[in-house]
């Protein structure tokens, strides 16, 4: 059990599984004292996905298995059904659904008639719900899942962020409480806010995040000061019961699953995170796109919860329509059935559950598909029986069909992952449930007598898809049967008349092995007729058999040719990490080095192992080294933008309030953006990704290199000094419903935050050396703000006017730190001395100006003074697509007067200096990163665009790559459309 | 009564005065008429319609040109200006642009581009042209010296016009009035109200053309101000400009302007590559509006947009380039250019897609659009293409007037780069 390495002892202690249905149930009228022991013989049992026995026997002894195998001894009590043909399986166990379970909606309904109180301050926060409390019979739910074969469901409630308990309830008709099997099985999280709970905080995924973690802290802290408090009451200031963090910290420390929603690879690896950090246990509700990304899946060595929601197929029909899909949807249209697969073969665990599809009855047809693209059979099973039972620590009663378990299984008329077989009976705690009958009783080959008609054969065979009749008169052509219906037991169907003779209606009743009928001519000549059956498989079915299981393996193969794994899953993806070479020369360009050296005509630049080791003329190859030719070609410092949004999921801006330093870009990085490539396309190497400028005190920012293919958190760039965004002005006091309104208030709010985040520090020092046991509860928020005004976090404001600039240097002066750069800054031109005086940096567009009130002052000549007068400048881009073009931002400013050499400086060297990651980046220096771009001309001409952009030493963009990838992505998307639209 | 200053407030009154002489107001001067012939020679003359004339002469004359070539008659009272080394074009045509009708974007006081309602075809740019508007002066000291100021809103957005980028007031400035009726193509794909949409479109046209019947016919039908405004499309005098860059839109609206039997100009114009042979052939003329930005598609290729001016080119498509729609952001025009040249376009067809070819589908080419005698003399002498940014516009002449380049963004640098010398060098002023 190497997957399952944490599974504890707490279950025989803390949750009580269910036997057998209450007793606490009052029963009106007669006892019922049915015997309730069967035998069932002659079966191919499928233990469980390792273990199976052929010809066996299994007995059921009050909704227990008492025996199962091949040799046993039969009880006398017991009641022997004959199984021959038939296969019994381990019902199956849903492990991800919300069956019975209130919606967001009623909870947020009962919640305004029943307020919170003190359940949490966030209505997000729903650890202390026990979804079982409101669970309620749903037959329609309940019968179509049954019909699939699961006899069990685990039950997760489905609103809020933290989403509370889950349950594992059986799938049968008595009243809801007695389906209860088993309670506080796992704890669930999201990171989709449910909005009917209101449309505060968090509104964005990294505010959710931020969320969470502060919950696990204030939960860690809260059992501290629980037990403190019931030492010694007195003591403890600021302890109240608290249902939520009670339910948190008891989840912790029982160590039950933490099973997170996620949806795509990218969130796995995120939700993966935060329960490292906490040490919790996580189950990952997975989302069908793992197979993107599968390696890292299987190094956080973690069960998936896999749904088998495929995608639908694209709308192509219309030309024009068919040319608006993505190849990303492409290739997730064709790969998803394949994630089972991929997954099996990596040796992943996982369980599959029928959640997110419309249908639930659709289940065992998007199963067979995932066999069909692979998935075997056996694995197929135990994601349906094992796995989602040892994830929910129920493997010792369910989840096999071992003596001493529960008898909870199905029969089926074969094998039930190939097409034609079906579930015929589902048995659920002893307790049978019919779901399609057999009719083996009609099945087979009949020979037929008929009044006047003489004599004929019939095959009857009953198809997953319905029945099939074939009748055919004695040394005749088959004739069409129609209307074969079974109503009461009576049979009941249609021939078609001939030349030979008139159609006929037919009906029957069947005996043993033998019908005996009516039939009415279509001249309403009335007949008598009279059937044996000469076999129970029809003769027509065995051959087919056997024809089909050889043909079926092979074509299926051929029929799903395999396509390249991407790096990201999309466009432009690359199937391999660029490799770094050892040494790489570039001969004869123009080396702007943005360093002490300036310009060099005619000049070398020499990298070894990802970095820069020496630039001048005439610089020897060492052997095996990569040559570039760069004759007339200018080489340059990759450029970087200090302030971009891009590839950051589920929101740029926390909304949800006006001081939100507790939340992490770094937690939100979307790795799976074209614009990736499309930034290195245009020289782009290094970015700040910043939180938006909503609010006071926004986020924390995050700097990363355009490591295209590479995961979310590898494109990071390593042991940087961190970031954090402020905002003024206009955008902080747009909301008209929130504190700031005024340029005034933006002031006082933010004072107030650094006041707290003093008095924060104070008494942290106390808790600190008072030595007690009593516990400190950490506040991410402050946290933030306190490494701000001790200068280890750096202050980026997002600032227009001049008045709220120097508003904030003269408060940052007051608590003594200083502001590392206003970003846009657009009338910077207007205090460039005291920009300078103060230290701050001026972070600019060219000339972006007059969208709005206080960008009416821009000027296109804001670089050229700020410059002039001395202060640290760099341009940005706050905006993807003119990020992809920074050479020509630059290009633009030498327009004003400023030098080549310094326009150059604007957006490599400058930013650099302002991120302080010059030491890597921004200049073409012995010992920093060889991170370069080569252009076709002069960098900062409007004609000229980037041939080449490397990145420690590593080739990631190449024009003429380029054209391969741009008509390889080309003939992928005419492929796939073609598959969409053949089948 | 006098009020009393103190020193201080005396000496800041002072102060503003001076700076208020020194920086009078956010926008260039406008110029007079001209009214003494100019000659400029020694330069290199683009004329887009004939030719390079090096070292060439060029005479101004009642603002049209009067003279060209290397050597030609000059009047004894013309001012001679030697431009030897300097390069001479046409000054360049933003064909769509809110400039003069939008302010600050964020501030809807400052918008008067988009009148109510779904059908406007009476509403006219030039009236409401804010001749103050400090964009202009930006414009015009970039080499712009006629933007199309375009209404945009609805289904028929209005009546655009031509102005030029220096006067006094909207009708000193209007080159042309009703240079095209603005329709704006509904989205054809995810639209609820598609369906109700094109029939606002469709009727409107139907109305007009059987109000134009009927005002044909006698001039006693009383006056429809919406469906007048459109008669000079039935009369084939005014172009339609259709707004469209999906696809679907584009061919919807070729085929609805073969069946309208109307002249269509398409704007916009994103996908208008997938397109190109159709356009070639049944001579629709496009103007892309912007060539900057990124593909529409994930798939597409990262130089998607820069690349369709160079695949309209090779198809044999009348084209031009405009750039950005906002009124600020007007300068950029010639880097649009630029950056198609970038992805294939010849730099010599970039520069008639400013100057020549818009003039003609906008049907300005009588006036403006290339340097050839007769036609008005608005000109541009630069150092060098006024595609490449470090070139420096050093005069535009507009209609002869050698206009002020001076603008609210030199005001204000010149203004506070004082600051910063007082800063450095207090009292040096004094």
């Amino acid at each position: 059990m190497q997957y399952f390495p944490r599974i504890t002892l707490w279950v025989l202690f803390t949750v009580i599984v269910f036997g057998l249905s209450a007793q606490s149930h009052r029963k009106p009228g007669l006892t019922d004292n049915t015997p309730t022991v069967f035998a069932f013989t002659n079966a191919q049992i499928i233990v469980s996905a390792d273990v199976q026995y052929k010809d066996a026997t299994m007995i059921v002894r009050d909704g227990w298995i008492e025996d199962v195998g091949s040799d046993i001894t039969i009880p006398a009590d017991a009641w022997i059904t004959d199984m021959t043909g038939k296969t019994i399986y381990p019902g199956f166990i849903d492990i991800y659904t919300n069956l019975g379970l209130p919606n967001a909606e009623q909870i947020a309904e009962r919640d305004e008639k029943f307020p919170n109180g003190n359940h949490h301050w966030n209505p997000q926060v729903r650890s202390f719900y026990d979804g079982q409390s409101d669970y309620t019979h749903c037959e329609k739910q309940s019968t179509d899942l049954r019909s699939q074969g699961f006899v069990a469901a685990h039950i997760v409630p489905p609103t809020g962020v933290f989403r509370g308990y889950g349950s594992l309830v059986k799938l049968a008709d008595d009243v809801s409480s007695q389906q209860i099997l088993a309670t506080g099985l796992t704890q669930n999280i999201s990171f989709r806010m449910s909005r009917e709970l209101g449309r505060g905080y968090p509104t964005s995924a990294m505010g959710a995040i931020a969320l969470i973690r502060q919950c696990f802290y204030d939960a860690q802290w809260y059992k501290g000061a629980k037990q403190a408090w019931q030492k010694a009451p007195a003591t403890v200031e600021g302890y109240e019961f608290n249902p939520a963090l009670d339910a948190l910290s008891n989840s912790m420390d029982k160590d039950i699953p933490f099973v997170f929603e996620t949806e795509d690879e990218q969130w796995f690896l995120r939700a993966i995170n935060v329960a490292n950090e906490f040490g919790i246990q996580p189950v990952i509700k997975g989302s069908g796109y793992e197979y993107r990304r599968v390696e890292a899946i299987k190094q956080a060595n973690i069960p998936i919860i896999l749904p088998l929601n495929f995608p639908d197929k694209h709308g192509t029909d219309k030309p024009e329509k068919a040319l608006n899909i993505s190849l990303e949807d492409l290739r997730h249209w064709y790969l998803a059935p394949e994630n089972p697969a991929i997954l099996t073969s990596h040796n992943i665990p996982f369980a599959l559950t029928s959640y997110g599809m419309e249908d639930a009855k659709q289940f065992h047809k998007n199963l067979r598909k995932a066999v069909t693209r692979g998935l075997p059979k056996n694995e197929a099973l135990r994601a349906l029986t094992q796995t989602p039972s040892q994830l929910l620590n129920i493997y010792d009663r369910y989840g096999s069909l071992e003596k001493g378990k529960s008898a909870c299984f199905f029969i089926a008329s074969g094998n039930i992952f190939e097409e034609d077989s079906f579930i015929e009976q589902v048995w659920v705690q002893g307790e049978k449930h019919v779901v399609k009958e057999n009719h083996s009783y009609l099945a087979g080959t009949w020979n037929v007598e008929i009044d006047d008609f003489g004599i004929a054969k019939m095959d009857i065979h009953n198809k997953d898809k319905g029945w099939e009749v074939n009748w055919r008169f004695e040394d005749e052509e088959p004739v069409k049967v129609s209307d074969f219906a079974l109503k009461n037991q009576r049979i009941s169907f249609t021939i078609e008349g001939d030349s030979l003779r008139e159609g006929m209606r037919l009906s029957a009743f069947a005996g043993k092995d033998n019908l005996s009928g009516s039939a009415a001519t279509d001249s309403q000549h009335f007949l008598s007729w009279i059937a044996q059956r000469s076999a129970a498989v029809s003769e027509s079915e065995q051959q087919e058999g056997i024809n089909n299981e050889n043909e079926a393996a092979t074509k299926d193969q051929k029929s799903y040719p395999a396509i390249p794994m991407l790096y990201p899953s999309m466009e432009y993806g690359i199937k391999e990490k660029p490799t770094q070479k050892s040494h790489i020369l570039i001969r004869n360009a123009t080396i702007w080095t943005q360093g002490p050296e300036d310009k060099l005509e005619d000049s070398d630049m020499l990298v070894e192992h990802g970095k820069i080791v020496r630039i001048g003329q005439n610089l020897e190859a060492p052997e095996g080294a990569h040559v570039i030719e760069a004759q007339g070609r200018h080489l340059t410092p990759g450029l970087i933008d200090p302030h971009l949004h891009t590839s950051i999921a589920g929101g740029v801006n926390e909304t949800g309030d006006a001081i939100t330093p507790e939340t992490r870009i770094t937690d939100v990085i979307d790795a799976n953006n074209v614009w990736i490539y499309r930034l290195l396309a245009g020289g782009l190497t290094t970015g700040n990704l910043f939180h938006g400028s909503a609010n006071p005190i926004g986020g924390q920012s995050a700097i990363f290199k355009m490591r295209w293919g590479s995961l979310a958190h590898e494109l990071i760039l390593e042991n940087t000094k961190p970031g954090l965004k402020f905002a003024l002005g206009e955008n902080v006091k747009r909301s008209s419903d929130r504190y700031p309104d005024t340029r005034m208030g933006t002031r006082e709010i933010i004072k107030d935050r650094f006041l707290a985040a003093l008095q924060y520090e104070k008494e942290k020092k106390a808790a600190e050396e008072s030595n007690n046991d009593k516990p400190f509860r950490k506040n991410l928020q402050l946290e933030a703000i306190l490494e701000v005004l001790h200068g280890e976090r750096l202050a980026h404001v997002h600032a227009y006017r001049q008045d709220e600039m120097l508003m904030m240097m003269r408060l940052a002066e007051k608590f003594d730190f200083t502001i590392a750069s206003f970003e846009h800054t657009v009338e910077g031109y207007k205090i460039a001395d005291e920009l300078r005086e103060h230290g701050a940096a001026a972070v600019i567009w060219t000339d972006w100006s007059s969208f709005k009130m206080e960008a009416y002052d821009a000027i296109h000549q804001n670089a050229k003074l700020l410059l002039d007068a001395g202060v640290h400048t760099s341009l940005h881009s706050d905006n993807t697509q003119l990020a992809t073009r920074m050479n020509w931002e630059a290009g633009k400013v030498l327009k004003s007067g400023v030098s080549e050499i310094q326009a150059m400086n604007l957006i490599t060297l400058y930013p650099a200096q302002i991120l302080q990651i010059d030491d890597r980046v921004g200049s073409l220096e012995p010992g920093k990163d060889a991170d370069f771009v080569l252009w076709n001309g002069h960098p900062l001409s409007a004609f000229t665009t980037a041939d080449q952009t490397w990145i420690e030493g590593r080739l990631y963009f190449d024009r003429k790559q380029d054209q391969i990838l741009q008509e390889d992505v080309i003939e992928q998307r005419n492929f796939l459309i073609q598959r969409i639209q053949s089948k | 009564m006098m009020p009393r200053f103190s020193p201080s407030i005396t000496l800041l009154t002072i102060t503003i005065y001076v700076v208020s002489i020194a920086f009078p107001v956010h926008s260039q001067v406008p110029a007079s008429r001209q009214a003494v012939p100019v000659l400029l020679s020694g330069g290199t003359i683009h004329t887009q319609a004939q030719g390079v004339i090096q070292n060439g002469m060029l005479l101004l004359e009642d603002g049209k040109i009067s003279g060209m070539g290397t050597e030609i008659q000059v009047p004894e009272n013309a001012v001679k200006i030697d431009i030897s080394g300097k390069q001479v074009y046409p000054a360049l045509i933003h064909s769509r642009n809110l400039m003069g009708l939008s302010e600050i974007n964020a501030v809807p006081v400052t918008s008067d581009f988009a009148e109510l309602g779904n059908i406007n075809p009476n509403v006219r740019a030039e009236v409401a042209f804010h001749s103050a508007s400090t964009h202009i002066g930006i414009a015009a000291a970039a080499g712009i010296g006629t933007i199309v100021s375009t209404p945009t809103s609805g289904i028929i957005s209005g009546l655009s016009a031509a102005m030029q980028t220096d006067g006094w007031t909207w009708d000193q400035m209007t080159l042309k009035a009703s240079t095209g009726l603005i329709v704006n193509w509904p989205d054809m794909l995810e639209n609820e109200n598609l369906d109700k949409q094109l029939t606002e479109l469709h009727d409107a046209f139907d109305n007009a053309r059987r109000y134009h019947h009927a005002r044909k016919s006698s001039d006693a039908h009383p006056v429809d101000v919406r469906w007048e405004a459109m008669r000079a499309v039935f009369e084939g005098e005014m172009p339609v400009f259709i707004h469209a860059n999906e696809i679907s839109q584009i061919q919807a609206a070729i085929s609805w302007a073969e069946r309208e039997e109307i002249t269509m100009v398409l704007t916009g114009a994103r996908d208008a590559g997938y397109l190109a042979s159709q356009l070639a052939q049944k001579n629709i003329p496009v103007v892309i509006t912007p060539v900057i930005g990124g593909p529409a598609r994930q798939w597409e290729h990262y130089g998607a947009a820069y690349a369709l001016p160079a695949k309209l080119h090779n198809a044999g498509v009348e084209f031009c380039i405009a750039g950005d729609f906002g009124a600020a952001s007007a300068y950029r025009l010639p880097f649009h250019a630029a950056s198609a040249v970038a992805f294939g376009l010849p730099e010599d067809e970039a520069l008639k897609a400013l100057t020549l070819y818009p003039a003609r589908i906008l049907g300005l080419d009588t006036m403006i659009g290339s340097i050839e005698p007769g036609k008005d003399a608005t000109l541009i002498i630069t150092d060098g293409t006024p595609l490449e940014f470090a070139t420096k516009i050093e005069k535009v002449f507009i209609q002869g007037k050698n206009i002020d380049l001076e603008n609210k963004h030199r005001q204000l640098y010149n203004l506070y780069r004082q600051k910063v010398k007082q800063q450095d060098n207090p009292g040096e002023n004094y």
